[in-house]
């Protein structure tokens, strides 16, 4: 059976990749796209998801999401996703509209359809996520996991304790880690070890159809950006956390007790995770510790390659 | 032949503390001119007999002065888990026949560092509400202090909470002040202190050194070892040690520089050094946190250390 799957992201580089591996993937039943404000604001992340699902050739519904965090101010990353949020990417203009559904509309309906069968994989701000469960706490029950690509057990990205998407809705990520539902932690630790090197993305250069295209651009352009930062290979954090809703394999996780701390003065947005097991609390998540990069490059090899060769 | 280094050691005595002291004493290259103690993993009155009774085991001579009572800004949480209820539990030592000094830490801090010629440096191995303190009421000692070696802090998870070391958890205010105060500070937190373990053939090595001193160390490590044991350790982290070690030979550590702040507001996270690893915020660099070890030459210090007490 096909897995019943939506997608909230902030497109977005990175995103883009990852909406690319499993939107058109005969296993997953990818039931919606919600876009919520992160990388750029979401009108640009709106139009992204839109303009990047139809360049696929995906007409899965794209329900609008959140403008803001809960509470904090928006925060966006310009600096590294550019003025429309897909750097020099320039993709047709989608003519189809958006759901009429908004984004915390779009996934309890899911949520009921497909009870205890649908899963998240979560990109962006929880934002989202959170919204739907103060709206709907009974979702809880009904969702059967989210996969989040975010935070860190280690230093942040965005300050030296908090990793960019915890940090952007830090409130919004204390009402997802204490829900219950179950939850894989897919955050620095584990993305930083999700490198793409030179000679991989040649390759995917070399696959004779658009998407690939548009994907080896990315990693190109991400690549001068990480290397900058010290790191020998395009850093491709969402498409890990897709991979990993796509083969759990590709990570080993350890089941720990997270935290998001919402007040500390420099430490906001920090997944606080118990390492050494000091409060006796019930672990909530299972935090991507360390990954299988090869197979990790073959799925996202295989998925760009899928779209012909 | 270079002159003794002046020092001050602030400590809260505690098994690793006492080892750390005897290490210390140990060496001719230090001149240690005051030993003042803190509330920490024992209360504040339990830490000053201990640091006594462990001097005068030895036979040493130091004027021993006791410090704050409590935090600056919190209650005082303690660790009997670890140090039990005397603070030092294990060895059986007699009544200490040094005295108390009579004036305060603070006073004799201040005093100590104002009468030298050289700057003084601060081992700390404790919460750090004495220098602190002592920042607070006379600034100017600060320009006297040619560096704070501590152990504290951790960049890689806590010990007592998820995000904050014991040390800095219990006054983490103090620690900020400190922290912040422009002394070069070496930060031997759990990075590196979980790697500098001893394990139970070493302490049968210091068993056998032929001194009553290595039999009480030995004894002390013995108690240790139990605790660390529940939690999964091989060996027993040599905390405190680490900052004498580095003070001795800082060649046997592998320090970064980087900027680090102390969490003071955190739900979860109260008592944390948050280390700028990746240099995302561009503030200068406040600390050399001591991120490797090299184990075995640490512990063979620490038994030549021993060996110095006959």
């Amino acid at each position: 059976m096909k897995k019943p799957i939506i997608i909230d992201c902030d497109p977005g580089l990175d995103d883009a990749i990852a909406i690319f591996m499993i939107i058109n993937n005969p296993n997953f039943n990818i039931r919606a796209v919600t876009p919520v404000a992160g990388n750029q604001t979401v009108d640009k992340t709106s139009k992204n998801a839109l303009d990047l699902t139809d360049y696929a050739g995906s007409d899965v519904p794209v329900a609008i999401g959140a403008a803001r965090p809960l509470f904090k101010k928006l925060v966006t990353a310009e600096h590294v996703h550019g003025k429309t949020g897909l750097g020099d990417i320039s993709l047709p203009h989608s003519h189809r509209a958006f759901s009429g559904l908004n984004a915390f509309e779009m996934i309890y309906q899911e949520a009921e359809r497909h009870e205890n069968e649908l899963e998240i994989i979560a990109l962006g701000p929880l934002t989202n996520i959170a919204i739907t469960l103060l709206k709907y706490p009974d979702i809880k029950e009904k969702i059967k996991r989210i996969t989040i690509m975010g935070g860190s057990c280690g230093c942040g990205n965005d300050t030296p304790a908090a990793e960019f998407n915890i940090y952007a809705d830090s409130d919004a990520a204390k009402i997802v880690f204490d829900s219950g539902i179950p939850l894989t932690m897919v955050g620095l630790d584990a993305t930083h070890k999700a490198m793409v090197y030179e000679e991989e993305i040649n390759e995917i250069s070399g696959y004779n159809n658009k998407v690939a295209q548009v994907a080896a651009r990315i990693l190109t352009n991400s690549l001068s950006f990480c290397r900058k930062h010290g790191f020998e290979g395009s850093v491709m954090h969402d498409p890990l956390a897709m991979a990993c809703v796509m083969d759990p394999s590709v990570i080993s996780t350890k089941k720990l007790r997270v935290d998001i701390e919402t007040k500390g003065a420099f430490t906001n947005g920090k997944t606080v995770a118990d390492i050494f097991n000091v409060t006796g609390k019930k672990a909530n998540a299972d935090v991507a510790m360390d990954i299988n990069r090869e197979r990790f490059i073959k799925i996202l090899k295989k998925a760009m390659m899928d779209y012909g060769v | 032949m270079h002159d003794k280094r002046p020092i001050i050691i602030d400590c809260d005595p505690g098994h690793d503390d006492a080892i750390a002291l005897l290490m210390a004493f140990a060496c001719d290259r230090l001149d240690i001119r005051l030993v003042t103690t803190v509330g920490g993993n024992q209360t504040p009155d339990k830490t000053i007999n201990n640091a006594l009774k462990v001097l005068s085991y030895a036979n040493i001579e130091v004027e021993v002065a006791a410090g704050a009572s409590k935090p600056l800004m919190r209650d005082l949480i303690t660790a009997p888990e670890v140090h039990g209820e005397s603070g030092l539990e294990g060895p059986a030592l007699p009544p200490p026949t040094l005295k108390r000094s009579t004036r305060n830490a603070i006073t004799a801090m201040a005093d100590v560092i104002g009468k030298s010629k050289e700057k003084v440096t601060i081992i700390s191995t404790g919460p750090l509400t004495n220098t602190a303190t002592l920042l607070l009421t006379h600034p100017d000692t600060a320009y006297k202090i040619e560096r704070i070696s501590l152990m504290g802090g951790s960049c890689i998870g806590g010990n007592w909470t998820p995000a904050a070391e014991f040390n800095i958890l219990v006054d983490p205010e103090a620690a900020g002040i400190v922290f912040d105060s422009g002394i070069p500070i070496t930060m031997c937190g759990l990075d590196v202190t979980h790697k500098a373990q001893i394990y139970k053939d070493e302490i049968e090595k210091v068993r056998n050194i032929d001194n009553k001193v290595a039999k009480m160390v030995a004894e002390l490590l013995d108690y240790f070892e139990l605790f660390h044991k529940k939690f999964g350790f091989e060996g027993s982290p040599m905390h405190d040690p680490c900052a004498v070690a580095y003070i001795i030979n800082p060649d046997l550590f592998t320090t970064e520089a980087y900027h680090v702040d102390i969490e003071t507001q955190g739900e979860f996270t109260t008592g944390a050094t948050v280390a700028d690893m990746r240099h995302v915020l561009g503030k200068e660099k406040n600390v050399d946190v001591a991120l490797d070890i090299d184990r075995e030459a640490f512990i063979r210090l620490l038994i030549e250390c021993m060996m110095y007490y006959g």
